[in-house]
């Protein structure tokens, strides 16, 4: 499974923000410690830079 | 030549209160959905079960902004137990489906200040069917809480308002309708559908301060154990008797069906 790898100030950037109405970014850490969000929420969102983020293999907790 | 407009003609078309504020705050026109609606609400008064809840989530409309809304008190505050959602969520017509990965709503439901010791429930309408370590709906202190785990390695495990100590049953497709309930100090069950599938007499605790999650659990304010089954109906409130539980089940399986997407 594949996520999407954000720097902490993109992270922090996206807390509070919804990529669609009524749904917010929800930023979480993976196993290695990096900040990634999910290919739901890149795939629903309209931010040119979100698309743009790199993925990488999801690792859980 | 003129026409006469009836300001009426827009209006969700069901005599009941309660239902056209819910299709009026969502915004909901479809037919299909309106009068499911107005069947679900009058049925549940007639049963006696629409005293018993506090918040109703029936995830209709297609989109978050339909899916946030609590039937019982469709206010859009954090008060009327409006939903939030965090994380990638999928809305359509089927529900609201989690991913597994990061994805939880935030009912604002807090026990400690909106619900009673020995008399509680929670439940979650789930068609999707999955079998790993999942929470459908929870929250919890470090040691008092609710959960309701639906199908972890082939067993659903319940619990009210207590330590960690479940009530369970062997469950081999979590495409159902779940509750958890507690009727009394002692008396604790699980139903899945119309049939009681667990029984206990775990004794209750103290109330936990921790907002239920839909979608994953609450673990002392932060989510875990996040769910990927798809939510197409959701409700919390006092305890049920056996028959109020089972008629629950009865009314939500007729909406479910006349919006095509029983399981």
């Amino acid at each position: 499974m594949e996520v999407y790898l954000l720097t902490l100030e993109q992270a922090q950037s996206l807390i509070g923000v919804q990529f669609i109405p009524d749904n917010y970014f929800n930023p979480i850490n993976d196993f290695d410690g990096n900040h990634i969000i999910s290919i739901e929420e890149v795939e629903q969102c309209s931010i040119d830079w979100v698309k743009q983020l790199p993925l990488i293999t999801y690792k859980p907790i | 030549m003129s026409f006469l407009v009836n300001p009426y003609w827009f209006a969700p078309s069901c005599g009941d209160a309660d239902a056209v504020a819910f299709l009026t705050a969502t915004g909901i026109t479809d037919a299909t959905i309106s009068s499911a609606i107005c069947t679900l609400v009058t049925t549940m008064k007639a049963d006696g079960t629409w005293t018993k809840m506090s918040a109703i989530y029936p995830m209709v409309g297609g989109t978050a902004t339909t899916h946030k809304f609590n039937l019982k008190n469709p206010l859009d505050t954090n008060a009327a137990f409006r939903l939030l959602f965090s994380g990638g969520w999928t809305h359509s017509s089927g529900g609201a489906l989690p991913n597994g990965t990061n994805t939880y709503a935030n009912t604002f439901f807090n026990p400690s200040a909106n619900s009673s010791q020995n008399s509680h429930h929670i439940s979650y309408y789930s068609r999707t069917n999955s079998n790993l370590t999942e929470i459908e709906v929870g929250g919890a202190n470090t040691l008092q809480g609710s959960v309701l785990e639906i199908r972890t390695s082939n067993i659903t495990y319940f619990r009210i308002n207590s330590t960690s100590v479940y009530v369970s049953a062997a469950d081999t497709d979590s495409r159902a309708f779940y509750i958890a309930n507690r009727t009394a100090s002692n008396v604790i069950n699980g139903w899945r559908n119309s049939t009681k599938i667990a029984t206990g007499t775990t004794a209750s605790g103290t109330l936990s301060t921790q907002n239920y999650f839909i979608g994953s659990n609450n673990s002392n304010g932060s989510p875990n154990f996040y769910s990927r089954k798809e939510c197409a109906f959701a409700t919390i409130g006092s305890g049920l008797t056996d028959g109020e539980a089972a008629l629950l089940y009865s009314s939500i399986q007729a909406f479910q069906t006349t919006l095509a997407r029983q399981v």
